[in-house]
């Protein structure tokens, strides 16, 4: 069973406001659940369909396409580490390497401790500060090996 | 011409094609093939496989046809070196990560993809990496398998789930090269029209479960006949071999099904080879059953009920015939105890209904073309599905709305401007009150019910509202559900709309056996012949039926069985219809049955019924059997054999048995039979071999009387002290002797369930889960509780699931049926 | 040379994010001027400046607006500030830097248009500068600059927040108005076109972070003053974002017509190390790639366009001659093949199959064949697929072979070389 927290139940109908339609709520409500439970799980996917009218087979339709919604619990951070060109231009890829290293896991893994979750990501718009790494919601830039140590270092 | 022709160039030639028309369907009538994946004329543009480029005079880039709309002037070519470039490289990548496995596919010799490959396609690959390889043939239900590496994504499917089911329940999951066709968590995809994706699928991803490695498609013999299983008619092809049926493929007829068909005429049909068939005719007195050839039984048979009526008068004999009879085996019944045994006892059903509408008769075509669709006491979801998806249509694509009358919730609530709920029982009270709304607003003065429905006058209004201010409606009721008393009323509801200056109005008495309308249309009724003759018109019954026709009123099918009790009657002959379980009244109807002299049962599979039967007539059934139909749309199809039986038709077994009695004719195939209707049958006149052969034909309205409009009595008692009234919901897909535990369909069975408001679930302690028994006077069912608001307080709803529940065995015929409820 | 500051001359102001502060540099000082201004009249004059859409297309702003269908209404606006294309983070700078300043425009566009409703569709990663938009539309709303009858002018408009979740698609418009209808980003069949059926199935316009905000500089300062920057038919200023091995990354707002070699020697500094510059994509990762000798081209809509790329959403990825350029078209093509929706045939297939084969090229299995093979392919997709991320996708692959043949060749040869 899924069920919305109580702070949450009631950001619900200021979600809806916002909209002329239900529907429109889905990306949000989604959201919603994957900050309340790090993930959106099928049991989520039913209560969003049921609140907003909707089959749960649609959900999961829209849910799957996007690639920020996780289908399986994650770490408690994050990692997206970009890629793209003006990152790998600037050395993206050994620095993502470097990080894997580190937390001894690889792309795309969740560290033992559910501490930390890897993921290679594309372009997340902050290519003239490549390269870079988005850590849940906190942009990192400028990074060098040592700034990456720095900041995985003071996150518990 | 007229205003919303255009006319357009394609390859030369020149094309007039009415406005909105896509370039490919332009294309199509003046034979030029544009090659489509994607593209469904009934699932709309959606340009997604990208197979129809064609190149257009004035665009810059090439377009997709199925998406292009024709314009006045519009030059365009398919076949130019571009255009065919570009069918090349799109066939190429469609074909990329298609696996090789024609010699082993289903789809083999019918698949749009292998027969573009042929024609536009090239001879080589130069795909050089590995096929993606996807998952082979996994089950996306009992009956379906769908190949996910054939794919080739054109959404057709999914599409099919959305628009035309409004279910969403099959949908295309993840992105780009991950796109899958799926469902909620990999649960089965499970609708009552499941299987037209089948239909759709123009690759051999989807596949008929049942079908798979049983036959390669250019083997079969297709015959394109008629579904049986309800009232809406839907044409199929049935494929057969070696005159073993094969498969069912829906046949497109937008006049009824708009091309598609349900889950239960493309699955249900194991009953054809069921262990259960009656394939010879038997007798069976003192208990001791013996094996007769059927020239025998019928003469045993014609010669039994003419002794008895000869002795005790023809009152003493009745026929009970079946709504799921053809026109043809109907009409014959009733000119055999009409003609042969003087007697009006006959009737084919148990619920208060009459031929004709005092209104227009409306067809499904009409569905669309309202702004209006007023259900009353019909569940089409359950009981009629392509009806269903017709309304879906309407109301999700036409801008037409909806408005529900019910005792129950239903699966279109969700589609309607307004739903109404009345109390279980007070049907008579609610139609009476729409009526005397738009009675007071036309200033007409009519009789009230001053009972009270359940519905609020708020509400009401609002419906009466509603009603008043819509240009054309469609009335849907299903009768079988009205309460005795209440059909008057809603013939002078139906009169009442039709007075509304503004409006246009018809209905679609919406019964949902597969020959409802046609069993009426027959005169399988005490007291209507054919074509809705009243006993009263007695002169046009002598000139149509001649001289000697019996004018005394008739038994009805319940009366008769009441008279069976009371030893008046004796004989009774019962054609595809089980009292002993579907007649209301429980273990009365088989003690009543017991009590007859000579009970003769003219039936496919053996029934409950069947077993105390003093012979037994063999019948063919559907899939052999032959004739025509009429569907609630009024629309007369014809039937046509699929398979080779050895035992006689139907048509044949009862003209012999009315040659036998005295009314000979020379009929050479049931089409005479057919010509007879057409001659002698008010209505019918049009109806011939030829007029209905490709798309049937509607048959001609039948003036119904309208009903008795001073009787407007109050509707039964609102309370009985710890009782609940009962509704029985009707269930297409139940558990009986067509749907059997052998069918591939039982994961649409469902267990019994009463249905009980929250209010009475507190008030009598129960809760959701709770094992019960629901008891009346006649007998007992056991059932899980379900609360919730399917029903108003005091009213309990219960589907009629299967045949062993034993439902029938709570009602009452014509009243209401009072039921307790207590935990088991 | 210096750049042209018309959107972010206080830009690195502290606290412009701040109503107080944005009022202090004379923010929302173009509505007094709008409300006396007839909404037809505005429509005049945003056409007259010559402002161009900002987000990729480089459609007359003003132009946009007139399209609208008539006397249908609710109708919307939508900001696009999904900013995905590889290479741009413009927009993040003003939606992090200056919101007031796009609500401003927004509010100056919803005016022009007759529309009550906005929204800013944030990709989803964008979770800050949206929690920063939310504290900027509270505090607007709480100075009437939006909600009912704003500022005594009778006229009523709203702008909410919404995010998505993850999808480059959802930056081309039709697939942005499906996603914040609550639907797969797959764009929509055209026509009909946003003006006319757009979010809701109503008018709706659909323009770009950049191009929004430089509405209010047309309003307070005229559209003449405005066109007097820029080329002929490039009109104003442009944020380019510069990235890549430049020695000093970053946005730079220039005027129409700065060359490339300005751009990247004189703003950006030069290249890393003072390597040589090998080539350069202008307009995001979907703009064709140019050679170094093509560096002098003025950075606007026609002479790009004339160079054999595209002017995109300016973002200028700069590459030294360190580099094999099939590694950096490789990360691009992975990178539409991540992208494709999968709705069509094309792209969905074309862009995996580009990206097998540069994949096997750039890990020593290619053969010569095959470059030839890429080309069709490009030439089979271009114009083909449903929506212009098809035409994207070929850019990098179709430009680069165009341009540097010769690295595809030098790893074919070196991989010749190995096998032997
Ligand atoms: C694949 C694709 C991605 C796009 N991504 C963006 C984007 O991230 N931001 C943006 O503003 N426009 C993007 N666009 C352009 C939009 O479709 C649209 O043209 C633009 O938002 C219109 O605004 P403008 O006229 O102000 O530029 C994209 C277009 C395509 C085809
Ligand atoms: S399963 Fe068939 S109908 Fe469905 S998307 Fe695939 S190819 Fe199309
Ligand atoms: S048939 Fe036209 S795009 Fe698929």
């Amino acid at each position: 069973m899924f069920e919305f927290s109580s702070a949450n139940q009631k950001r619900i109908p200021e979600i809806l406001a916002k909209y002329p339609n239900t529907q429109s709520a889905l990306l949000p409500l989604l959201t919603l659940a994957q900050r309340q439970e790090g993930y959106v799980a099928p049991q989520a996917m039913v209560e969003i369909g049921r609140i907003l009218k909707l089959s749960p087979g649609y959900v999961q339709s829209v849910a799957s396409f996007y690639t920020m919604y996780h289908m399986h619990p994650t770490g408690k951070y994050i990692i997206l580490f970009c890629i793209n060109i003006s990152c790998q231009l600037n050395g993206a890829d050994e620095l993502l390497e470097h990080t894997a290293k580190k937390l001894n896991i690889k792309v795309g893994e969740t560290t033992e401790d559910k501490k930390f979750t890897l993921h290679r990501e594309e372009c997340l718009a902050a290519c003239s500060n490549a390269p870079m790494m988005r850590i849940n919601d906190t942009y990192h830039e400028d990074l060098t090996k040592e700034k990456i140590d720095k900041i995985l270092d003071s996150l518990d | 011409m007229a205003n919303d022709e255009v006319t357009l160039t394609i390859d030369g030639q020149t094309v007039t094609a009415p406005k909105g028309t896509m370039v490919v369907d332009a294309a199509k009538k003046v034979g030029i093939e544009i090659p489509v994946f994607c593209y469904h004329e009934k699932l709309g543009p959606f340009g997604c496989c990208r197979m129809c480029l064609v190149e257009v005079e004035k665009m810059p880039k090439m377009a997709t046809a199925c998406t292009l709309a024709v314009a006045p002037d519009m030059v365009v070519k398919t076949n130019t070196p571009k255009v065919e470039k570009a069918q090349k490289g799109v066939l190429e990548f469609t074909l990329l990560n298609h696996p090789l496995d024609c010699p082993v596919c289903d789809k083999g010799g019918e698949c749009p993809l292998q027969e573009n490959t042929f024609q536009f396609g090239s001879d080589d690959t130069r795909m050089e990496f590995n096929r993606a390889g996807q998952d082979k043939a996994t089950p996306l239900s009992p009956v379906i398998t769908i190949d996910r590496e054939r794919c080739i994504a054109c959404q057709r499917c999914t599409r099919y789930s959305d628009i035309i089911e409004q279910e969403q329940a099959l949908v295309m999951l993840n992105r780009g090269f991950n796109n899958e066709v799926g469902t909620f968590d990999n649960q089965d995809y499970d609708t009552k029209y499941s299987g037209n994706v089948i239909d759709i699928c123009p690759v051999g991803a989807l596949t008929n479960t049942k079908f798979r490695f049983k036959a390669r498609s250019w083997d079969l013999k297709n015959v394109d006949t008629l579904c049986a299983h309800c009232a809406c008619n839907c044409n199929m092809t049935l494929g057969s071999r070696l005159n073993k049926l094969m498969r069912i493929q829906a046949n497109t007829n937008d006049h009824v099904d708009d091309g598609w068909i349900c889950d239960k005429a493309r699955f249900g049909y194991e009953f054809i080879e069921s262990k259960n068939r009656i394939l010879s005719a038997r007798s069976q007195f003192d208990g001791e059953p013996r094996d007769l050839a059927t020239k025998d039984a019928l003469a045993l048979t014609a010669q039994t009920l003419k002794k008895i009526a000869d002795e005790h008068g023809a009152g003493s004999i009745g026929f009970i015939g079946s709504p799921y009879a053809t026109n043809e085996e109907a009409y014959l019944y009733q000119l055999m105890f009409r003609q042969g045994l003087k007697t009006n006892n006959i009737d084919h059903k148990v619920y208060e209904d009459l031929p004709g509408l005092p209104i227009n008769h409306y067809d499904f075509e009409a569905v669309e073309s309202s702004n209006l669709v007023l259900l009353i006491g019909s569940d089409p979801s359950e009981e009629l599905p392509i009806l269903d998806l017709r309304i879906r249509k309407a109301i999700t694509r036409k801008g037409v709305k909806l408005a529900l009358l019910n005792d129950q919730s239903t699966a279109l609530d969700r589609f309607a401007e307004t739903a109404l709920r009345y109390d279980v029982g007070f049907d008579g009270a609610a139609i009476g009150a729409l009526a005397s709304g738009l009675a007071g607003e036309l200033g007409i003065d009519i009789a009230k019910d001053g009972s009270k429905s359940g519905i609020s006058d708020k509400e009401m209004k609002a419906l009466v509202e509603l009603t008043r201010t819509s240009m054309k409606i469609c009335v849907v009721y299903n009768p079988s559900t009205l309460s005795a008393g209440s059909l008057a009323k809603l013939r002078q509801l139906l009169q009442l709309i039709g007075k509304i200056p503004t409006v246009e109005c018809g209905a679609i008495p919406a019964a949902p056996a597969t020959n409802a309308l046609g069993a009426m249309d027959m005169g399988l009724l005490p007291g209507y012949y054919p074509g809705g003759l009243a006993l009263t018109e007695s002169d046009e019954i002598k000139k149509r039926f001649g001289n000697d026709s019996p004018l005394q009123a008739g038994l009805s099918a319940m009366e008769m069985i009441e008279k069976a009790e009371s030893g008046e009657l004796k004989a009774l002959l019962v054609h595809r219809s089980n009292p002993v379980v579907d007649f209301p009244g429980g273990e009365r109807i088989e003690s009543a049955l017991k009590k007859l002299e000579f009970l003769v049962v003219h039936d496919m599979l053996e029934t409950e019924t069947t077993q105390l039967a003093n012979v037994v007539l063999p019948s063919v059934g559907p899939g052999y059997d032959e004739g025509t139909t009429t569907n609630i749309g009024a629309r007369v199809q014809y039937r046509k054999r699929g398979l080779m039986s050895e035992g006689l038709a139907d048509w044949q077994i009862i003209s012999q048995m009315a040659a036998e009695l005295g009314v000979e004719r020379n009929y050479q195939s049931s089409f005479s039979v057919t010509a007879e209707i057409a001659e002698s049958v008010r209505g019918y006149e049009d109806i011939s071999k030829k007029t209905i052969k490709k798309e049937g034909q509607n048959r001609q309205a039948i003036a119904g009387v309208v009903g008795d409009l001073g009787n407007s009595g109050e509707s039964g008692p609102k309370s009985k002290k710890g009782a609940l009234r009962l509704r029985v919901a009707h269930y297409l897909f139940a558990n009986d002797k067509i749907l059997d535990a052998n069918t591939s369909l039982a994961h649409h069975f469902r267990s019994s369930t009463v249905h009980v408001h929250e209010k009475d679930a507190k008030k009598m302690a129960l809760a959701e889960g709770d094992a019960v028994t629901v008891s009346s006077g006649h007998g007992k069912v056991s059932a899980t509780v379900a609360v919730g608001d399917r029903c108003n307080p005091g009213s309990a709803v219960i589907e009629r699931i299967s045949d062993e529940q034993g439902v029938s065995g709570l009602q009452e015929s014509g009243g209401i049926s009072w039921v307790e409820i207590t935990k088991e | 040379m210096a750049e042209l500051k018309l959107l972010t001359k206080d830009i690195d102001k502290k606290d412009l994010h701040k109503l107080s502060v944005y009022e202090t540099t004379g923010g929302y000082g173009s509505l007094k001027k709008l409300f006396e201004k007839k909404p037809e009249e505005v429509v005049e004059m945003v056409k007259a400046s010559g402002l161009r859409g900002r987000g990729g297309a480089g459609f007359p702003a003003g132009l946009k607006w007139s399209f609208l269908a008539k006397d249908v209404f609710p109708r919307y606006l939508c900001c696009n500030a999904d900013e995905s294309e590889p290479g741009t983070c413009k927009d993040r700078l003003l939606l992090e830097k200056t919101p007031h300043l796009l609500i401003e425009g927004m509010i100056i566009c919803a005016y022009a248009c007759l529309i009550e409703t906005g929204y800013i569709y944030f990709r989803g990663e964008f979770q800050h500068a949206s929690d920063l938009m939310d504290e900027a539309l509270e505090e607007a709303r709480a100075k009437n600059y939006l909600g009912k009858n704003i500022m005594g002018s009778g006229f009523d408009f709203d702008i909410h927040t919404h995010l998505g979740a993850g999808a480059y698609i959802c930056g081309e418009e039709s697939a942005l108005l499906n996603s914040l209808e609550g639907r797969r980003g797959e764009p929509r069949l055209k026509p009909p076109f946003p003006a006319v059926e757009g979010l809701y199935s109503k008018p709706t316009v659909i323009n770009n972070v950049e191009t929004l905000c430089a509405v209010p500089y047309i309003i307070n300062e005229g559209p003449e003053k405005y066109a007097s920057f820029g080329t002929e038919k490039s009109k104003g200023s442009k944020l380019v974002s510069v990235s890549g091995h430049v020695k000093k990354p970053g946005n730079y707002e220039i005027e129409m017509g700065t060359t490339v070699r300005e751009l990247i020697y004189d703003l950006a500094g030069g290249i890393r190390d003072d390597n040589k510059l090998k080539a350069y994509i202008p307009g995001g990762s979907s703009t064709p790639m140019l050679p170094a000798d093509l560096v002098d081209t003025p950075f606007d809509y026609e002479s790009l366009a004339a160079a054999g790329s595209m002017l995109g959403s300016g973002a200028l990825i700069v590459i030294d001659d360190q580099v094999n350029i099939v590694e950096s078209t490789l990360r691009l093509a992975s990178f539409y093949k991540h992208e494709s929706c999968g709705k069509c045939t094309p792209c969905r297939e074309g862009t995996r199959w580009m990206w097998q084969l540069l994949d096997g090229i750039h890990q020593g299995e290619g053969t010569d064949q095959q470059v030839d093979k890429l080309v069709d392919i490009c030439d089979n997709i271009s114009f083909k697929s449903f929506c212009p991320l098809g035409d994207a996708a070929v850019g990098p692959v179709a430009s680069s072979i165009k341009h540097f043949r010769e690295d595809y060749e030098a790893l074919l040869k070196k991989n010749a070389e190995g096998a032997a």
